[in-house]
């Protein structure tokens, strides 16, 4: 099978994974107990507002038809109201999105960075003290979990010694004309300082043991003591051979895992009172704003589908071997 | 003064159990220009010595003892810097697997320049690209094929752009190990009578280390035969294939269908090599030598000079004069001590 | 493991019926079979160090959680009170660990809950979740890899296309979906975790079945005329078996984690104490402004320890199981 046919295969199979949650989650809601029309109707909404609503919705309609309307306003990118606040939802994840993906894509690259800079040597120097100190580092970044972290970096740094804010994005009273000028001010980056290392070390495990275990196996191919006989440098061998072959599965590795930082940033937002979609969505869920929280949810699956589409083309890029049948 | 002179080499292998002795006591010599072949089954140390001549033993394995002398000098007193001169530059290697032995993810072209770079700084790109190209031919493969990733050539493709680059230095020596065990009979025969022809042209010495006698028949000059770590056996080819003195040598040959004798029933050497985390005392094949005596069990064979040949067997003189047709026959050889266990476990 | 074992021998016999001696003779054979496999692995896993110790950890855990109302001093969700009349509420009281002389051994919450009680009946909610969630991740997961890894075609391409339409669900957002519809209770959380957890196992032991039946005997099976469930049960399932429990042991620790995220967010069971619940109670009441550390610093401790030991045990596990690691 060629390379067009495998992009326009799994192409359609992205549009049918998109479906195939839009569909998931208008079933959830509606097929839920009780009324369905109070997943998208607030109670306190006025009879007449309540009618356009439920006419714009098609609630009166039978489910069928809702369905179909439902998905022409995905398409749309129309995913209604804000009980809370009454905004269009598209509004608001277009306020809160950019703060997530800002706090995300910095936790990321630094966790990428030295999490494979640390599972590069790691494989290199196994069964020494470094090595076990490295795993069990990563294995306990994995195990204890961030959002308790980042309790204890909020009590020490935060509450105990003052040096880091205990919340939010910004310094109350602060303003920022563009979005740009507020994430360069030196005020932002203290913010973000906190919850993107934290979230760094939450991250780094991951890679650092792919990369390790792919170190381990690429070091025992015979090209390595070819290399080796070459008269190569340790550097070169461990950098430009050993390390640039164990990167090939970690690449893959990386944008699905993207996708699921995102996906998971719901909990550190939450603690650090991130303004961002993860706990928007908890907000939304807990205060039941029904229309906020299918939408924001929507966004963190959409990233995550397009993610690992990413992650699959990607790989055919990197890997001169890789045929797509 | 020899090209290589490898004297009382030890090398071990640390382990939880204690250290493998893999080469044990190993001596010979290789002359400029010759072609010497280590013939044994796997396992018995012929790798390890090889990887300690070239200089990449993994981190467990280190040199106990012995000296390994390079042009005069001993490579087991170099410090890393001094040895990684000498290495590709001096001695290459051609790698036991066609299929991985080269970089999947380089060109055949950046591999070669990479050795070229590494070891003659300022080479211009004219020059190295003159030196691929100059390879290719002498290896049989197209030069314009020499952008293609290893993926893209065959098996045998790929064995000859290993070849070619562990000639691009024209190194002094080249140790081969298992060069043709991966590829198809054919390919196996084009590829030697390849080497041999090159040999003759660059005047290299070579180290062949296989387990395939007729490998070493067509192309070495000399054939060192290896048992559990250990020298059985040492001399011209013809000697050893024609007349050896050391029972393994005997039943090796006589394990490998011989032309001149189609009819001759093929013997199999019973049981497996001993242990090398503490190995048995005495001759380290007892177990298996249909010859064996309570003297083989006990007292370790020093070297006997048999004509041309370096036998480590008490026994060698014997076989000269009465016990050769003993152990020539494959029956005899169905009465080892590891035979019988064999059977017995066979049997159950 | 034997606990295991036998209840999977009683589920193959209720549908095929064991009526000839010969039959039974089977049975018999392959249950050694199980158990020597079994026990092989057991002991090379126990041969680490570190998986020692984590099963050490993983055995007083359970242990804690049996024995929790003798161990506990009170009961996890009654006020403590300073008097005997019940008015004076005994909150913010600091651990008698660090001498504080309240009495309770790490202190009050602001509720006026013994957190030391609480810690202790946190650990059978974290059992709980952790067991049950594993055993049908990974039971689910290996039912549905090896009927799509041995059917192939259609059957398997379905399956799959469920597994990759669950691979696009974040997990933690997803799961706080669930429950807000479900309701916030400890087994809408563990049901909503099963949902979205078994994807991994089944896409794994897919992949493990596929080469599986490819192998000569399951195909000399096959010519033999065997049914495709024993094929699956006998030749099949044993071979997969020590995939489903590795990724067994780590269920327990991705259970654990998302049980304890959720009742952090607010979302978790009311009605029962858990690590996460008492995090989220920390924090809903400033104990971070108030410095009470030992009401937030225990309970991730506890989630810290035994999520490692279940990932210890799982990578320990993975180890022998792929030798290329070691």
């Amino acid at each position: 099978m060629g390379k067009a046919s495998f992009v326009i295969r799994r192409s359609l199979q992205l549009v049918a994974t998109f479906w195939a949650v839009g569909t998931v989650l208008f079933f959830l809601f509606r097929l839920m107990p009780g009324n369905p029309t109070s997943f998208v109707i607030s109670p306190q909404m006025t009879p007449e507002a309540r009618q356009r609503i439920i006419e714009s919705y098609g609630l009166d309609e039978p489910m069928h038809v809702q369905y179909v309307k439902f998905l022409e306003n995905v398409l749309t990118l129309d995913f209604g109201q804000s009980f809370h606040s009454n905004a269009p939802v598209q509004e608001v994840i277009m306020t809160y999105l950019p703060n997530t993906l800002v706090l995300m894509l910095t936790a990321f690259v630094i966790a990428y960075f030295f999490g494979i800079t640390l599972g590069v040597l790691s494989g290199w120097y196994r069964g020494s003290r470094f090595e076990r100190s490295t795993v069990i580092t990563a294995l306990l970044a994995r195990s204890v979990p961030s959002f308790w972290v980042g309790l204890m970096v909020l009590w020490v740094f935060g509450a105990t010694f003052n040096v880091i804010p205990m919340a939010g994005m910004t310094s109350p009273g602060v303003e920022h004309t563009s979005f740009i000028g507020m994430i360069t001010s030196i005020d932002f980056v203290t913010h973000l300082a906190a919850p993107a290392l934290v979230l760094a070390y939450y991250f780094m495990g991951y890679p650092l043991l792919i990369m390790r275990s792919s170190m381990l196996e690429v070091l025992s191919e015979d090209f390595i003591d070819v290399c080796r006989a070459k008269g190569l440098s340790e550097r070169t061998i461990m950098f430009k051979h050993a390390a640039r072959n164990a990167l090939l599965p970690i690449v893959t590795a990386a944008a699905i895992a993207l996708g699921y930082a995102v996906g998971g940033s719901v909990l550190i937002e939450t603690v650090f009172a991130w303004p961002g979609i993860g706990r928007e969505m908890v907000r939304a869920v807990l205060r039941r704003d029904f229309p906020v929280a299918q939408g924001t949810f929507m966004v963190l699956a959409a990233t995550i589908i397009l993610l690992n589409f990413v992650a699959d083309l990607a790989y055919g890029y990197l890997d001169p071997r890789v045929t797509y049948d | 003064m020899s090209l290589l002179e490898v004297e009382d080499l030890e090398v071990y292998y640390e382990t939880e159990e204690g250290p493998a002795q893999a080469v044990d006591g190993v001596s010979f010599t290789l002359e400029e220009g010759e072609n010497l072949g280590i013939v044994g089954e796997s396992g018995c140390g012929k790798t390890t010595l090889a990887k300690s001549i070239i200089g990449i033993l993994p981190d467990a394995g280190y040199v106990n003892n012995g000296e390994i002398r390079f042009q005069g000098d001993d490579l087991t007193q170099m410090t890393d810097r001094q040895r990684r001169r000498l290495k590709w530059e001096e001695i290459s290697m051609i790698a036991q697997s066609a299929m991985n032995s080269l970089d999947p993810v380089y060109t055949i072209r950046e591999q070669i320049v990479e050795a070229i770079e590494t070891h003659r700084p300022g080479t211009g790109r004219v020059e190295s690209t003159e030196i691929v190209t100059e390879m290719f031919e002498l290896v049989g493969l197209d030069p314009d094929r020499a952008d293609d990733y290893p993926h893209q050539f065959s098996g045998g493709m790929r064995q000859r752009a290993m070849i070619a680059m562990s000639l691009a230095l024209e190194p002094s020596l080249i140790l081969a190990d298992e060069p043709t065990t991966a590829l198809d009979v054919i390919m196996q025969d084009q590829i030697l009578k390849r080497i041999s022809q090159i040999q003759d042209e660059i005047r290299s010495s070579m180290l062949v280390i296989t387990h395939d006698v007729s490998v070493v028949a067509e192309t070495c000059d000399r054939v060192l035969v290896m048992y559990a770590g250990k020298v059985a056996e040492e001399g011209p080819v013809e000697e050893i294939f024609n007349k050896p003195y050391h029972p393994y040598t005997i039943g090796l040959k006589r394990a490998f269908p011989n032309i001149r004798q189609p009819d001759q029933d093929l013997l199999s050497i019973e049981g497996y090599p001993p242990e090398l985390i503490d190995p048995p005392t005495g001759c380290r094949f007892a177990e298996r030598c249909p010859m064996a005596t309570d003297r083989c069990r006990e007292e370790e064979p020093e070297a006997h000079q048999m004509n041309e040949l370096r036998t480590y067997c008490h026994y060698a003189e014997d076989i000269d004069t009465e016990l050769r047709p003993y152990a020539d026959s494959a029956e005899t050889w169905s009465e080892t001590e590891a035979a019988q266990k064999a059977q017995q476990a066979g049997g159950d | 493991m034997a606990q295991e074992e036998s209840t999977r021998s009683s589920v193959f016999a209720d549908v095929e019926e064991v009526s000839s001696s010969d039959e039974i003779n089977k049975w018999a054979r392959t249950a050694r079979l199980w158990r020597e496999t079994l026990k092989e692995h057991w002991s090379l896993l126990t041969d680490e160090l570190s998986v020692r110790l984590s099963m050490l950890m993983v055995a007083f855990f359970v242990l804690v959680a049996i024995f929790a109302p003798f161990l506990a001093p009170n009961p996890p969700l009654e006020r403590q009170y300073q008097t005997e009349d019940q008015i004076l509420i005994e909150k913010w009281a600091e651990p008698s660990i660090v001498g504080g002389d309240s009495g309770y051994l790490l202190g009050t919450t602001a509720e006026g809950f013994d957190i030391f009680s609480q810690l202790i009946f946190g650990t059978r909610a974290a059992l709980l979740v952790g067991i049950i969630a594993a055993v049908f991740t990974a039971g689910i997961g290996t039912m549905v890899g090896l009927v799509a890894g041995y059917y192939g075609g259609t059957v398997d391409d379905a399956l799959m296309r469920l597994v990759d339409f669950l691979y696009g669900m974040p997990l933690l957002p997803t799961v706080i979906i669930l429950v807000a519809l479900l309701g916030p209770s400890l087994w809408n959380i563990i049901l909503a975790v099963i949902i979205l957890q078994w994807r991994a196992t089944a896409r794994v032991i897919r992949s493990q079945a596929l080469s599986l039946r490819e192998r000569p005997f399951v195909k000399a099976a096959q010519v033999a005329g065997a049914s495709d469930w024993h094929i699956i049960s006998r030749h099949l399932a044993p071979n997969v078996l020590p995939m489903s429990f590795l990724y067994g042991s780590f269920a327990i620790a991705w259970a654990i984690l998302t049980e304890a995220g959720v009742s952090f967010i607010g979302l978790g069971d009311p009605n029962t104490v858990s690590w996460g619940t008492m995090l989220q109670a920390s924090r809903a009441y400033s104990a971070l402004s108030f410095g009470a550390w030992w009401w937030f610093v225990p309970p991730g401790i506890c989630i810290g320890l035994l999520v490692i030991s279940g990932f210890l045990i799982g990578r320990g596990y993975e180890e022998i199981t792929n030798p290329k690691l070691q």
